[in-house]
């Protein structure tokens, strides 16, 4: 075990989260991929800038550029003009600004009276202009942790790079639905005791995204990067971790690193590295100095006053929701629906259906499809309709699994699904039907009146079709005659 | 006095300047971060604040709040000296003209001010490429301008110098603002008689503080141009959305057919001259171009009437404008005429006499399209016959509404007599009437 306040751990996040919002942060485009081929692919160059680089050897970026092309992939509803660099931003989007501003409030942060948009030098090619949009609209909050106060210096909005298909050399693809997707960041002081910590911090800010119900849905949406330093150490900060659940290790596997280094009589480099999905990092350039940031010329800063101020209301925290929900279930699934990523869609099918059974299709359900490899792809229109029909009776709560199974393997609907595995509930009749049936044919077992065996034989036909009880009530009645 | 900082802000800032390291007490609350200028948009009230992360804040002026400096700005802000690229005398020698605009400006990233360049040779500081294409050693800038502002006096000035640049290279660049660059580049098609080299008009839609500003490549295929085989006024400018390659459009042919994108330069009612790439290839697309012939020397030839009036007639509309002009002694316009040219005849408020009226004072009026493609057309029907024959305005064949406005004034400054002016305005002088209307000229 490593004692954290002796090797003096410092270890600070960066949460960024992609917001689902019914348009771009800075156009109306619709946030989200699309499915469909690129109805256009566009060329662009890009040159550094003399004065913007500052220290950075404007020559050498020259010779970097002079031979790269980037290529965009423009989508239909995913991408306009002021996506592809050829119109001036539109204003901010008020919904994100306002979810951005719950949050800031939920964090007992600052709001500034005016928020400034700026820019951000960026000169990958994964924004088409060569800057991110992204202004701070929170300082200096506060986060409560089961180790005490982690404080959180800045909370920002920001543009979504756009995202890297391929790279051929010094030809480089973009996809441009992702590019100005609102994302929310966060980041703490380095106030984070321990690896463990870290992953606390990150779900409860995770959490608070998700709390305001709009927070997008999926792996990549959220990101975490982590800066962290040891005694003797560097501070490297490590890009990119996707998942949660790898948080620990990788903040573990770098401490274990630079204790290595530092054992071998080496001194760690300060540097950026990548996180890898084993929980792993690789080292990707030197930590650049403070980041190139220029008011944006065509926004104006965006006054916030005490109206719209009043008007941003606190949406239910999620020791509120956990309370809520404890009246109806049961602890650990509790902990589990609001961890899930179908949390809002519990919140609206709860109160239609039985919300223990739609907690653990929920939660319990899917995770043991996922698990058995199953990749669960049913909106929550689906499970809705799913609900409908087992509170109708058309389908036993049994054969759930079975079903979303079909339907995310198959991509069909469930009324398909119902359909194509023969799923349909039996009535009383019909599996009297199949009792009898089973019965005549193995009527030494009826003679010996062996019920066990004969309900697995029946069930065997039924399952998942009928209740259990019922089963057993017609075959007793049935081997009685 | 800060500018764009309301009094009592100005009042709590005495004695700090802009880039002062400050701290801002307000309440609790306590903002470290340095003293930034404000743009005219936002609160006055609000002093904005660069903090340590990079970001700017405004905090807003409350009664008893306090700000005190913590250190004073650097005297000088720390700005990149623009490298001077030394040019190969021995190149093909080019001008650069500068007059203004997006293209001739630069943002200042401390503080995200937008200003027009000091020094004109800036402009060539991010390309280096273009030693290996031109001597670009007369750099002048007789103007510096938003093209919004830009007047006929502007027009005459910038003719005169590059008449004077021309004879002294092998091409001149005139970089510009793009709102009116086409009403520039069709006055320097006028202006400059006998020219016989290339001048291109080049700007950008997108500012050259950005890596991904077209103001690089429209130079580069600009500079290449101005070396190039083709004698005529025109512009440069992107011909697609992609960094691929620049149009070189006639000067008064061409016209801003989009607001913001790169490629909104559009050649009207013919193909452009030229397709220019970066390294230099380039393939002629219109053979109807004036080459080359370093033998002549160019002449400014700048005379130009400006009480020439540009209207437009639509439904409803209210010819009683003509007379407010004509008070105010105006001596030509040109109407934008719907269709193949048609004003408002038998309507309530018929355009008719009053046309009439002026021409037969002597003042010329010019009929030209506002659908801006195609040609107009008197003869087809009767509201046309009327208005060609009995009023006897001009018909203004294929030229762009603007092209014809800057002629129009161009002829005025040379003669006021109203056979003489219709006659040049039939006449083709500067590529502005195709004699053909080519079918491949549509929406290129």
């Amino acid at each position: 075990m490593i004692d954290y306040k002796k090797i003096g751990f410092k270890c600070g996040l960066e949460i960024h989260n992609r917001l689902d919002t019914k348009t771009k942060l800075f156009c109306n485009c619709k946030p989200r991929f699309s499915e469909k081929q690129p109805i256009l692919i566009i060329k662009r160059k890009l040159r550094p800038v003399a004065g913007e680089l500052g220290q950075v050897d404007v020559a050498a970026m020259y010779e970097y550029l002079r031979d790269r092309t980037f290529f965009y992939n423009c989508y239909n509803e995913e991408t306009c003009l002021i996506c592809i660099d050829e119109e001036p931003p539109r204003v901010i989007n008020k919904e994100v600004l306002e979810i951005a501003l719950q949050i800031t409030k939920m964090l007992k942060a600052d709001i500034p009276n005016e928020i400034h948009i700026m820019r951000k030098i960026v000169i990958d090619g994964s924004n088409v202009c060569s800057f991110q949009r992204t202004a701070v609209v929170g300082l200096n909050g506060v986060l409560g942790t089961s180790l005490g106060k982690v404080g959180i210096t800045n909370i920002c909005l920001e543009e979504e790079s756009a995202g890297i298909v391929k790279q051929d050399g010094d030809e480089i693809t973009y996809r441009l639905d992702r590019l100005g997707i609102p994302l929310i960041e966060i980041g703490t002081a380095p106030d984070i005791k321990n690896p463990e910590h870290a992953k606390e911090v990150a779900e409860k800010l995770g959490m608070i995204v998700r709390s305001t119900g709009k927070s997008q849905r999926g792996i990549g949406v959220t990101r975490q990067d982590v800066n962290v330093s040891i005694k003797k150490g560097a501070r490297v900060e490590i890009k990119g971790v996707q998942e949660l659940d790898i948080l620990q290790d990788v903040i573990e596997n770098e401490i274990k690193r630079q204790l290595g280094l530092i054992e071998k009589g080496e001194t760690p480099k300060e540097e950026t590295r990548v996180a890898l999905e084993d929980g792993t990092t690789k080292y990707t350039r030197p930590l650049p100095g403070g980041e190139r940031l220029y008011p944006e010329t065509d926004l104006a800063p965006i006054i916030i006053d005490k109206k719209l101020l009043s008007k941003i209301r606190i949406p239910e925290t999620w020791e509120q929701k956990a309370k809520r929900f404890s009246k109806f279930l049961p602890k650990e699934m509790v902990n589990q629906i609001i961890k899930s990523e179908y949390l809002e869609m519990f919140e609206k099918l709860h109160k239609k259906y039985d919300p223990l059974l739609v907690a653990s299709t929920l939660t319990s359900t899917t995770v043991y499809l996922r698990r058995s490899g199953i990749d669960v792809d049913v909106s929550e229109e689906q499970f809705d309709e799913l609900f409908s029909c087992v509170k109708k009776k058309e389908v036993s709560k049994e054969a759930i699994p079975e079903i979303l199974e079909i339907m995310s393997k198959e991509k069909i609907l469930v009324k398909d699904a119902i359909e194509e595995t023969g799923l349909k509930v039996l009535s009383e009749n019909q599996l009297r039907e199949i009792v009898r049936k089973i019965l005549r044919k193995h009527k030494d077992l009826v003679e010996k009146e062996r019920f066990s065996p004969l309900m697995g034989l029946v069930m065997k036909e039924v399952r998942g079709r009928i209740a259990g009880n019922m089963v057993a009530k017609v075959l007793k009645e049935e081997m009685k005659k | 006095m800060l500018e764009n900082y309301s009094k009592q802000v100005n009042r709590l800032l005495k004695n700090i300047k802009i880039g002062d390291r400050v701290l801002v007490k307000k309440g609790k609350k306590n903002y470290e971060g340095f003293l930034m200028p404000r743009a005219d948009t936002g609160d006055k009230d609000s002093i904005v604040i660069k903090l340590d992360s990079g970001y700017n804040i405004g905090v807003k002026y409350e009664r008893g709040m306090k700000i005190k400096k913590l250190k004073r700005a650097p005297k000088k802000t720390v700005e990149v000296e623009y490298k001077k690229i030394k040019f190969d005398p021995n190149k093909p020698r080019v001008a650069m003209v500068t007059t203004g605009g997006t293209i001739a400006s630069r943002v200042d990233y401390r503080t995200g001010g937008v200003h027009a360049l000091e020094k004109p040779e800036e402009l060539l500081a991010n390309i280096p490429e273009l030693k290996d294409i031109a001597y670009l050693k007369d750099v002048s800038s007789p103007l510096k301008k938003m093209s919004e502002d830009i007047d006929y006096k502007d027009w005459q000035k910038i003719a005169k110098e590059v008449a004077k640049q021309v004879n002294k290279n092998k091409g001149v660049i005139v970089t510009h603002g793009t709102d009116t660059m086409h009403f520039t580049s069709a006055a320097l098609s006028f202006m400059l008689k006998n020219l016989y080299k290339p001048v291109v008009i080049v700007g950008s839609q997108r500012s050259p503080d950005r890596g991904s500003s077209d103001s690089f490549m429209n130079l580069i295929c600009a500079v290449r141009i101005a070396t190039s085989n083709i004698g005529e006024v025109g512009i440069c400018m992107h011909g697609s959305t992609d960094d691929h390659y620049c149009y070189f459009m006639r000067g008064t042919k061409v016209r801003k057919m989009h607001t913001t994108r790169r490629d909104a330069f559009r050649s009207i009612n013919e193909m452009p001259l030229a397709r220019i790439f970066p390294d230099g290839k380039t393939d002629i697309l219109n053979k109807r171009y004036k080459k080359r012939d370093d033998s002549k020397g160019v002449v400014a030839d700048i005379k130009f009437e400006p009480k020439v009036a540009l209207l437009k007639v639509y439904p409803n509309s209210d010819p009683e404008i003509l007379n407010f002009f004509i008070k105010k002694g105006y001596r030509g316009f040109v109407i934008e005429g719907t269709g193949m040219g048609h004003v408002p005849t038998s309507a309530k408020k018929s355009w008719i006499p009053p046309i009439k009226k002026i021409t037969k004072d002597g003042i010329p009026v010019v009929i030209a399209p506002q659908t801006i493609y195609g040609r107009i057309n008197p003869r087809v029907y009767t509201n046309l016959r009327i208005l060609f024959n009995e009023t006897k305005a001009i018909p203004g064949e294929d030229m762009l509404p603007e092209t014809a406005y800057v002629k129009l004034g161009w002829v005025l400054g040379h003669t006021k007599n109203l056979e003489k002016v219709r006659e040049l305005m039939l006449t083709n002088i500067a590529g502005e009437i195709a004699e053909r209307s080519e079918i491949d000229a549509f929406l290129v």
